[in-house]
Parts: structure tokens; C-alpha cells; sequence
């Protein structure tokens, strides 16, 4: 254990844990769009920048980003100073220039009262703020299909060599994770599309209702040991199936009664 | 305090009290929630089964889970969705052979029974005591 001091009130936190856990655990509300409590820090978007300095520094400060800071004893932190607050308005500015039209920078952005962006908006903007969960979350389902590929103006995500990913299962873990929308995907309950490769979907054998694909089932039963049959039947096929086979059960109980 | 959550379909109704129970109690922001048991016919007339996880040792939800979202509860023994680590991949939806791992459509979040916490309220809303939330007095304790 460690104790620090939060805006004035004195902390404890675990040995290794990072400083914004430790935040967010006192009800502090400081914004930060690439952490996902599933991935890796990354430090993508720097908004959960604070201040920090200790008793012997005698003054000096520095910021931090707190989601990659682990915690420190006698740490003295500051999360709304006048700087920091600066700070994060210049880089939401900043996304605002990037991406003008994604309505979850717009809001985030509105909070800290810009409504429009001071520098000159990206040529052809797109939604992508480059926080690169998709492609960490990508990474830690252990699927590595898409990654950010080029620097500087170009960088971007997408699959390698911008073809079909050879190694994407079509989980949608990408699309769902993204705070912006912005990558795309098309289900027909047939099939489903995402980075331009397209999915068998898997139909209840029962009802028809489309469940995951075919690519994911198979790499659950191969590498998490889930039986195949298991995918067969959609969830609420199963939930009958379960009340049926209970259901015999308490049928034997009813006829050793009378 | 060890306890165990008792199903019997043979008191049960299918007043479908519990689900309305279940769904008021897992709402956010006023707005109710799917509900995570389901009373469903038992394949007889009037056979009413109650539906909902059973919070199996070799979770299959646990088990086809990529990001360790699901994991098991040591104070309640309950299976536990972490909904701050949950990816939505639908994964565990698609694994569960109970179909107990569900999708809440309306607040777009993947939901299972979580026993409230330790204290299921579907069973203290149950009129014919067909779930019941019992602890277990063990053979060393009653002694």
C-alpha cells in the first residue's frame, strides 16, 4: 500500500496501480477517450493529463499522463488545476480539427466550452481519433487483425497491405469498442462485413436468428474448448431447450407424489 | 454466510413475478433493464420452469470470454460480468448452453444474473416460493 494526496484529500492505492484507477475510484471525473478498463494503458489521447509534484521538489511540477503513471508514495496530485484544464482544452481543439464531425468529441469539447475548433479542420476528416483501442482490443482477444499503419498525417488503422485481414473472426469486438462509430460494419443475417472480408453467420437451428460467425465459433471451440453444439441453438433456443429438460425432471417429481 | 438459490418448477406459476422483479432492479437511469430470469413452459400444462444462470463451476461464458470480463465472485459464488471490461463481442451470448448470457438491447450492454449482489430479488418477490435464497447451515454448525 501507498498513500498519496488527490486534490488535498490523502489517499491509498495498491503498489503498481495506475493513477487514474485511483482517480476515478474517488469520484474524480477527468476525461480520457483511450482507456478501456479491458486493454493496456496507451497514452493515445493525453487528456487524462494532471499535475503532479512531491513535498522535496520545492515548488516544480511536471504533467503526467495519469492513465501511465503508477502510483508513488507521497505523490501529490492535482487533477483541475488552471494549467492542466488549459491543457486538455488545447488537445480537445485539436480533435475538433481532426475530427469535426464525430459527435462524441463534439460533446466532450462542448464540456469544456469550444464549440468550434480554433485551428483549420483536416482536409477529407474522418472519425478516427486514433486512440488505437480497436486496435489494442484487437490485440488482446489475441486476434491481431488490424493495427495503425503509417505516421505522422497518414497514420491510420487498417488491416495489413489494406486487404481482407486473414486473421479477423468478424467479432465486432473493434466496432463496439470504438468511442467515435467510426469503424463501419454490414450484418445481412447471412452474412457480415467488416474491413472488406465478409462472414458465414451461424442460424439457429431452431428459429433462424442469426448468432456470431462461423470464424469466431470455430476459434472459441479450438482454442477455449466450448463444444461445437453449443452454437447451434441461439440463446433464447436454449433457454427452452433448459426449461424443457428441467421441466422432465419435475415431471417425475409430480407422478412419484400422486 | 454460504447460501444457495433454490429453483423449483413445480410451485412456480409462471406469474412471471421475478422478471419484473429482475428487470426493475437492474434498471439504469429509470430505465428498466432485460430482465435475466425467464419463467418458460416446461414441455406440461401448467409446468413452469424459471430460467436463469446457474452459475455453472466450468463456466462456458467464463471460459469463451477474450478479455476475462466474466469471472467468479468470491463473496456471492456468483458468475460476474464486469461491465467496464465487457467488449460486447457476443461471445458468451453465443457459448452459454443455458442461453443465460444475454444481450439488453436497450441499454446496448451484454447481462447475467449476478444474484443482486448477494441478495437476488426475484426471490424475495416470488409469492409461491418457487426461488428461494436460502443460506446453508452446515452439519458442523447446527451441532
Amino acid at each position: 500500500m501507498v498513500s498519496l494526496t488527490i486534490n488535498g484529500k490523502l489517499v491509498r492505492a495498491d503498489e503498481g496501480e495506475m493513477l487514474l484507477a485511483v482517480i476515478e475510484r474517488e469520484g474524480i471525473d477527468i476525461p480520457s477517450t483511450c482507456n478501456h478498463k479491458a486493454v493496456e494503458p496507451y497514452g493515445a489521447c493525453r487528456l487524462c493529463t494532471v499535475e503532479i509534484t512531491r513535498k522535496e521538489w520545492e515548488g516544480w511540477k511536471k504533467h503526467v499522463t495519469s492513465c501511465l503513471y503508477p502510483v508513488e508514495e507521497g505523490l501529490i496530485v492535482s487533477t483541475h488545476t488552471e494549467q492542466v484544464i488549459e491543457l486538455r482544452k488545447t488537445i480537445l481543439d485539436l480533435l475538433l480539427a481532426r475530427s469535426p464531425g464525430a459527435k462524441y468529441i463534439q460533446d466532450l469539447a462542448a464540456q469544456f466550452g469550444i464549440m468550434q475548433t480554433s485551428f483549420e479542420e483536416v482536409p477529407d476528416s474522418d472519425d478516427c481519433i486514433l486512440c488505437a483501442l480497436c486496435t489494442r482490443v484487437c490485440d488482446q482477444m489475441g486476434f491481431h487483425a488490424i493495427s495503425t499503419v503509417g505516421r505522422g498525417h497518414g497514420k491510420e488503422v487498417a488491416p495489413p497491405l489494406h486487404e481482407a485481414p486473414p486473421d479477423c473472426v468478424g467479432c465486432l469486438a473493434c466496432a463496439q469498442i470504438c468511442p467515435t462509430n467510426f469503424i463501419k460494419y454490414t450484418d445481412t443475417g447471412d452474412t457480415r462485413t467488416i474491413w472488406g472480408k465478409t462472414f458465414e453467420m451461424i442460424r439457429c437451428e431452431e428459429t433462424g436468428q442469426p448468432t456470431i460467425t462461423r470464424a469466431f465459433a470455430e476459434y472459441l471451440s479450438k482454442h477455449r474448448d466450448i463444444p461445437e453444439d453449443y452454437f447451434k441453438l441461439s440463446d433464447s433456443s436454449h433457454r427452452h431447450e433448459t426449461a424443457l429438460s428441467m421441466g422432465r425432471v419435475a415431471q417425475w417429481e409430480r407422478q412419484e407424489k400422486v | 454466510m454460504k447460501a444457495r438459490f433454490y429453483i423449483n418448477p413445480n410451485l412456480c406459476t409462471g406469474c412471471r413475478t421475478c422478471e419484473l422483479a429482475c428487470s426493475f432492479a437492474h434498471s439504469i437511469g429509470g430505465k428498466p433493464g432485460r430482465s435475466r430470469i425467464y419463467p418458460l413452459s416446461g414441455g406440461a400444462p401448467d409446468l413452469w420452469v424459471p430460467v436463469t444462470c446457474l452459475q455453472c463451476d466450468d463456466a462456458a461464458c467464463a471460459k469463451s470470454c477474450l478479455v476475462d470480463a466474466i469471472t467468479r465472485n468470491p463473496e456471492t459464488g456468483a458468475m460476474d460480468l464486469d461491465q467496464e471490461k465487457c467488449v460486447r463481442c457476443m461471445a458468451c451470448v453465443a457459448a452459454c448452453p443455458f442461453g443465460c448470457s444475454l444481450f439488453d438491447s436497450s441499454h446496448h450492454l451484454v447481462v447475467k444474473c449476478d444474484l443482486c449482489g448477494g441478495d437476488p430479488v426475484c426471490a424475495h418477490f416470488c409469492p409461491t416460493k418457487a426461488l428461494r435464497f436460502e443460506p446453508i447451515r452446515l452439519a458442523r454448525e447446527t451441532a
